[in-house]
């Protein structure tokens, strides 16, 4: 909502510049997104109003005029105009030499085609009062030469850009602005715009409504002999600075009303209209081709405006073309109405329409100032166009009633954590229109929408008591304070890859397949969502190799999703990692994760068709091994584990053992087995033929050669052994290594290398 | 030349197929092609010999169907030979890495700057003695929106603003649901902070990603106030963004906050007088807060003045922004090492 600072203290008397303004309105009422300062920017004294002495053609230029123009100085300056809407005699806007215009430009004395021109005699659009550039602003004749033109034209101007809220339709209205910059800053409000002309006949309109649910009031008046034109300059300043373009000077009346009340109006052809004005449903597939050119097929959800014979507008959105006010207009149909929000709201989505009124109706506009905004658009309609004022009607069901609110005048300290007097209470509430009963607060009507209970009283307070209000904290006495168990668990991977030189990724939570589909995908990539992680780190981790990474390694730790058969997806948190290097890559970081978890791991050869046939390992919670080739070129380890799983798994608890205060005796044995026997396994069975003196155990070599020979290989174990009880002597381990030995050979067919 | 021009275009085509079918190796399929298209094979010879546009046409077409027909059994092929390549490359899964790689020795990785900002929010509350709640992020509309006093009219509820995956089900798009559940789940006092993914639907560019990462607290307990709500979010302001943080409040409207305010931090930066940071305002907006509108605790049956509370919610990568002077949303998600690594 773009405000004109001159338009608003118009309603408002206050002793406030437009940073005070700002500032007031920006803690208790609406977000203000800036003042901007329009038009003139420098020196307003070059700008003059000039009366037209003398006026011909250029002698050697056909579109210039060649002008001498009193301007209040001593003689008269001779101007060179390239307009030709006027003539001597004219009172016109004059910039001399020196002046700065709107768009930068400073003027100079310099010659037109060999005649000299002190200044410019200025069309609408060098002010930036409208678009025009056809002809040069004419003034009133009453005026005199050399008074200051920003006496007469909004030269400067302060604009205010305040984005209110929706529960706030009152402020999409200059008045409902100024009326909380008046209680704000202790300004005078002034009394509503507006004041019925003298009627001139009484003609019936024939104003219905069909549909009470949806158009609660609908007025209609009737103007005769209208002559259609462009506005006074001063009417199309404001619109412009308020971001409404100006069309002729009816239809800009009812943008004018609406931007000053907030309740939209709309005005029709009345000589194109078959019959009165009926508000109702629209009849499934009809038709009605709106103002903006467009044919519209209607459901029996939308409302319409309709004539005796078809719709002529999509109410409270947008008027038909058919009934439009054109330049050939002589009388029109004034409609002030009160549309029902929900409903206006639902059609505008239907068609994609909004629009101004749209946007205002959707919030709830108060059926009260349907009134006011009749007789204002009235008032300027026959001041603007000479027209005469024939005939009024007001066709209302039962208007809301104000609600009345009781207010305990404890609760507002109760909720604010500062005392508000009583009588401060009564005093603020008082400003807004807020009017103490007996029984409580009666709610004005442009706020009945969204003040119901007393907690919205409670809040009308509160917000001219912002800057008042304490730092406290609660009091408390009962403390939270920690980590999950998940929660922590999360961290210590993180910090577990990061250690082993991953970096951490964001990646999208769509993907094109999965699942869970999107009825309405966002788009082609991202359908549905994902139920893997590792697909998600793909794409930057071959980005990131093409620009020339290096050690590229990037880990993820999100949610994926699951349908399971519920309403709801089974969502689980995963971890995975992509690293440049190969199997060992994905091993490694995942031996870091297990050790860090104080679990223990064991994996098992798998097959995925997105892994290296030869290179997959399975372990209870999940994946690892190298991605296959055709996936993404190069050697790539990768892997996935489901954390929620890794939660569940983890010990809760150390469980440490004892140490020996004894010297531990260590052995290394190394053996020849089959290739296809897994370390792991071997592993195993050293573990269970050694018995509770095993204390340590790994296995730190693999060796193939001549001396293994062919499809066998070497693997070398370190163990160490121990006992709480005393110092190991050989004799107590070779019967241990004996039994290993044995075992080896009669499961796997080993061989102990000497 | 005779016996040239009597060739038939379907036994060409029909015998060059079967020859790709047949060949076992990328080198036989070369020699199939040689012999189906290449220089001299028959179908070329007829190919120049071509007299009649019908006799053009239709050896042409035999060829795109034959080199179509090669090309997909080469792929066919070479995809085997890999499988056949790769099947001899096996390695014992259960070594330690150290010994099937080793492992290379890498420079230490990062923390996502947005996880750096979570893990920093999460410790703040922890020592405001918070718990902290991750919560699910497909959500029911009844937890998302009626619960949390969205009207029938609201915009969010429009599939132009949400992700829904059907009528009644959507991605969450504050984390708000999650306090709903606390809230089901046990009566106050409840401290908490949900913080996760929540998702709209925006249209992609510098500034709009249709993912973006919020934290959310919520105290209920006997006797809160609005002035504790201030205390608390001016304590949590300091500590993202220094001591000498002024916070103020302006009004606004949230559905499920009563009254509701939008919390503004002085800048950090040029300390009030104004820069391009605060807009040249001296002030950051910093999120959305309120006190706990009564209508939720009548969702969850609770008398509506039994407790009082408040909420508040704001942005990670906002917040991670405006700690790091990170511009757009962009790189948040592009993953690019470049930007990844500076955050040690
Ligand atoms: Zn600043």
């Amino acid at each position: 909502m773009r405000i004109p600072l001159s338009w608003l203290r118009e309603y408002v008397r206050v002793d406030a510049d437009a940073q005070e303004i700002v500032g007031a309105l920006s803690i208790s009422t609406a977000e203000v997104n800036g003042v901007q300062r329009v038009g003139v920017p420098g020196e307003l004294g070059l700008f003059r109003v000039g009366h037209v002495l003398e006026a011909e053609k250029h002698p050697d230029a056909d579109r210039l005029q060649l002008t001498s123009v009193d301007v209040g100085e001593d003689r008269p300056y001779s101007i060179v105009c390239g307009a030709w809407n006027f003539g001597a005699g004219a009172k016109v806007a004059v910039a001399l030499p020196g002046a700065t215009l709107p768009n930068g430009l400073t003027l100079e004395r310099r010659k037109l085609r060999g005649k000299v021109s002190e200044g410019m005699i200025l069309a609408e659009d060098e002010l930036d009062l409208g678009s025009d550039h056809s002809g040069i602003i004419v003034l009133d004749d009453g005026l005199d030469a050399g008074t200051p033109l920003a006496d007469v034209l909004p030269l400067v101007e302060e604009v205010l850009d305040l984005d209110p809220t929706g529960n706030r339709p009152d402020l999409f209205a200059v008045y409902g602005v100024a009326r909380e910059v008046a209680a704000l800053l202790g300004g005078e409000l002034l009394p509503l715009p507006g004041e019925e002309p003298k009627r001139d006949g009484d003609e019936p309109v024939g104003i219905g409504i069909d549909d009470p649910a949806g158009c609660l009031r609908f007025i209609g008046r009737l103007l005769r002999d209208v002559s259609i034109g462009e506005s006074p300059p001063w009417l199309k300043a404001r619109l412009r600075h308020s971001g409404v373009r100006a069309i002729s000077n009816v239809v800009d009346v009812t943008n004018y009303v609406m931007l000053t009340l907030g309740s939209p109006l709309h005005a029709y052809d009345h000589d194109l209209l078959r019959g009165g004005l009926v508000a109702r449903r629209a009849r499934e597939g009809e038709q009605v081709r709106t103002l903006d050119g467009v044919e519209r097929t209607l459901s029996a959800e939308d409302l319409v405006i309709a004539d005796g014979e078809r719709a002529v507008g999509l109410a409270g959105i947008m008027g038909g073309e058919e009934t439009e006010v054109s330049s050939s207009t002589a009388n029109v149909l004034l409609e002030a109405a009160n549309f029902e929000p929900v409903g206006i709201l639902r059609s505008s989505e239907r068609h994609a329409l909004r629009t101004e009124g749209s946007n205002r109706w959707e919030k709830g506009v108060d059926p009260h100032v349907a009134g006011p905004a009749a007789t204002y658009a009235t008032q300027l309609i026959v001041e603007l166009t000479g027209a005469r004022w024939t005939g009024a009607e007001d066709v209302q069901g039962e208007l809301p009633k104000p609600a009345v609110i009781r207010l305990r005048p404890e609760r507002v300290g109760e909720v604010l954590g500062l005392e508000v007097p009583e009588n401060e209470q009564a005093e603020i509430l008082g400003r807004i229109g807020f009017e103490q009963l007996k029984k409580g607060f009666r709610v004005p009507t442009w706020r009945a929408r969204d003040v119901t209970r007393e907690i919205d009283v409670i809040e009308e307070v509160a917000r001219f008591k912002l800057p008042e209000i304490p730092f406290t904290l609660p009091r408390r006495e009962e403390m939270f304070g920690r980590l999950t168990r998940e929660q922590r668990l999360r961290r210590q991977v993180e910090d577990v890859l990061v250690g082993a030189g991953y970096a951490e990724a964001y990646t999208s939570t769509f993907v094109a397949e999965g699942d869970l589909r999107l009825p309405e995908p966002l788009s082609a990539e991202a359908a549905a969502l994902r139920a893997v992680l590792y697909a998600s780190l793909l794409e930057p981790a071959r980005r990131n190799a093409d620009s020339g990474a290096e050690d590229v390694a990037l880990f993820e730790v999100a949610r994926v999703y699951r349908d399971v058969g519920h309403q709801l997806p089974q969502e689980r948190w995963h971890v995975a990692g992509i690293a440049d290097g190969g199997f060992a890559e994905a091993k490694w970081a995942v031996e870091q994760i297990y050790s860090a978890l104080g679990l223990e791991s064991s994996y098992e050869r798998t097959s995925e068709p997105f892994l290296h046939p030869g290179k997959a390992a399975r372990t209870a919670e999940g994946w690892l091994g190298e991605l296959h080739p055709a996936l993404l070129d190069g050697a790539w380890g990768a892997f996935e584990l489901d954390l929620d799983a890794l939660a569940e798994a983890a010990p809760e608890v150390v469980g440490f053992e004892e140490v020996s205060p004894y010297p531990e005796v260590r052995q290394d044995l190394a053996f020849v087995v089959d290739e296809e026997v897994p370390a792991a396994d071997i592993l195993a069975s050293i573990r269970e033929a050694a018995g509770e003196l095993l204390r340590e155990l790994e296995v730190f070599d693999e060796y193939r050669g001549e001396q293994t020979g062919e499809g066998k290989r070497s693997l070398a174990f370190r163990l160490a052994f121990g006992s709480l009880e005393g110092t190991l002597r050989d004799e107590d381990v070779a019967p241990v290594r004996a039994s290993i030995v044995d075992a080896l050979a009669s499961r796997f067919g080993a061989v102990l290398r000497a | 030349m005779d016996t040239v021009a009597r060739v038939d275009p379907d036994d060409l085509e029909k015998e060059a197929l079967a020859a790709a079918a047949e060949a076992r190796s990328l080198a036989a399929l070369s020699e199939v092609r040689i012999r189906a298209l290449g220089r001299n094979s028959a179908l070329k010879l007829a190919l120049r010999n071509v007299r009649d546009r019908e006799t053009g046409t239709k050896l042409n077409a035999v060829r795109e169907t034959v080199e179509a027909a090669l090309t997909a059994r080469e792929e066919e092929l070479a995809r085997a030979e890999l499988e056949e390549r790769l099947a001899t490359e096996r390695v014992d899964v259960t070594l330690p890495a150290a010994l099937v790689g080793p492992p290379k020795l890498r420079p230490r990785g990062t923390l996502h700057p947005s996880t750096l900002v979570r893990r920093d929010v999460e410790d703040i509350f922890l020592g405001l003695g918070y718990e902290i709640v991750d919560g699910r992020e497909v959500e029911t509309t009844r937890y998302n929106f009626d619960a949390l006093g969205f009207p029938d009219w609201h915009p969010a509820r429009s599939t132009r603003a949400s992700l829904f995956v059907d009528d009644d089900t959507m991605l969450r798009t504050e984390t708000s649901p999650a306090q709903i559940h606390k809230m089901e789940e046990r009566r106050p006092p409840i401290y908490m902070v949900s913080i996760g993914r929540v998702y709209r639907r925006d249209t992609i560019d510098a500034t709009h990603f249709p993912i973006f990462h919020q934290f959310e607290g919520l105290a209920i307990d006997e006797g809160i106030t609005l002035a504790d709500l201030k205390g608390t979010l001016r304590h949590v302001m300091r500590q993202l963004y220094g001591e000498e943080r002024e916070l103020r409040f302006r009004t606004h409207y949230f559905p499920f906050t009563e009254p509701s305010m939008e919390p503004d931090v002085s800048c950090f930066n040029c300390g009030g007088a104004g820069c391009h940071i605060c807009k040249h305002s001296g002030w950051i907006e910093m999120g959305g807060s309120g006190m706990v509108d009564p209508y939720l605790y009548e969702f969850v049956g609770w008398g509506a003045e039994e407790y009082s509370g408040f909420a508040f919610g704001m942005g990670i990568e906002r917040t991670a922004q405006l700690r790091y002077g990170i511009s757009g949303l962009r790189p948040f998600w592009e993953n690019d090492l470049r930007f990844l690594r500076q955050f040690r």
